[in-house]
Parts: C-alpha cells; sequence; structure tokens
C-alpha cells in the first residue's frame, strides 16, 4: 500500500497536512499556516495556532503541504480547484 | 479484469477512507463532533464515488441513520442482546445490530 507522497498527493487527502501558503495573489495571506481541517471544491479550510478556521480560495494560492519525514511539497491551488471526492479521478 | 489505473485509485480511496476515519477519532475525542461527522460524510462519498467498501471494523463506527461519528460511552450505547451487539446512536435513536456468535453450522436439510 502506497502512501501519500509527492506524486500522489493531486489525488490524496490533503485533510490532517500541514499547510502553508507560499505565494498568494492576497499579499496578507502569505505565510499563513496551520492544519488542514475541511475541504470544498474551491476553498480550503486551514486552523490556524490559535485555533482560528481560515477560509482560503485554493485558486490563486501556491499551498506548501508537509508530508511526514521532513517532505514539503509546494501545490499550486488552481490544480487541486475540484471537489474532494472528485479528485483522485482526475 | 481491473486495470491498473483502476487499481490505483481504489488504493488512494481506501488509503483516504481511513485517513478520514482516523482524523474524525480524534476529534470526536476531543469533542469537535462537526468536523468528526464531516469526515464520516466525505469518506463515505469517496467510497460510494469510486465503490469501495468501508471497511467492516470502521463501519460500525458510524451511525447508519444520521451518520455521526459514534463513540461507544459518548454517543453511542452498546449492548448484547442474545446474538446480535446492538448499537444505539444517542443522537438520532437508530439501532444497529450485528451478529457476533459464531455462525450456526448448516442444517441437515441444506445438504
Amino acid at each position: 500500500m502506497m502512501n501519500i507522497t509527492q506524486h500522489n498527493i493531486l489525488q490524496h487527502e490533503l485533510i490532517g497536512l500541514q499547510a502553508e501558503i507560499g505565494a498568494s495573489t492576497n499579499n496578507s495571506m502569505m505565510g499563513l499556516c496551520g492544519a488542514v481541517v475541511d475541504e470544498t471544491r474551491n476553498m480550503l479550510v486551514i486552523e490556524t495556532e490559535r485555533k482560528n478556521e481560515k477560509w482560503i480560495a485554493k485558486a490563486g494560492n501556491t499551498f506548501i503541504f508537509e508530508l511526514g519525514g521532513g517532505v514539503r511539497v509546494r501545490v499550486k491551488g488552481d490544480r487541486i480547484v475540484s471537489r474532494p471526492e472528485d479528485r483522485i479521478k482526475k | 479484469m481491473v486495470k491498473k489505473r483502476d487499481r490505483r485509485i481504489g488504493d488512494i480511496a481506501l488509503q483516504r477512507i481511513v485517513r478520514l476515519f482516523e482524523l474524525a477519532e480524534a476529534d470526536a475525542r476531543t469533542d469537535r463532533r462537526n468536523r468528526s461527522d464531516r469526515y464520516v460524510q466525505l469518506a463515505r462519498l469517496i467510497g460510494m464515488r469510486y465503490r469501495v467498501r468501508i471497511p467492516s471494523q470502521l463501519k460500525m463506527r458510524f451511525c447508519k441513520g444520521c451518520y455521526s461519528y459514534l463513540i461507544p460511552g459518548k454517543n453511542a450505547r452498546v449492548r448484547l442482546r442474545g446474538e446480535y451487539i446492538t448499537t444505539t446512536c444517542l443522537k438520532c435513536g437508530q439501532q444497529m445490530r450485528r451478529p457476533y456468535k459464531a455462525p450456526r453450522s448448516p442444517s441437515a436439510r441444506r445438504k
């Protein structure tokens, strides 16, 4: 059984991963980080350290996800715009 | 024959289901019900979309009526009733039964 890697992250579960915003069209969101707690077609919900839930549009942002073992993967948000259950087939 | 691509999709779907249930368990323990119920909903959606079964030990962990994540003692009551385990959801009252005795030996007629 293969686990989540940089090759299958586009199909895999994002909820539960630590995420950081690497690049954004909105400067004030740069560097925001926390755990992904929910996902919709267009949004990721990130819980920050202060337990605030931030709804962040996938489109227009670049996310850096932390996988186990110190692996960090940079993902363009435009590539994960789809419903969470539809993403495996893409 | 199952194609290689289909097998890969099924594999990832199953991993995602298991992962979502782990997260649901953690959140239910810390009383974040909305979140754990949402994870059950997502896991079910993935299972239905790719026709992957939810593993039987996880299937017992959510309510068949309202699909909330169940923790015995907190929002579920588990009782042994004769040949069945009955799990009652304390949110909606749904009762789920599951046999736990070894299957009876086949009757003499069915030889």
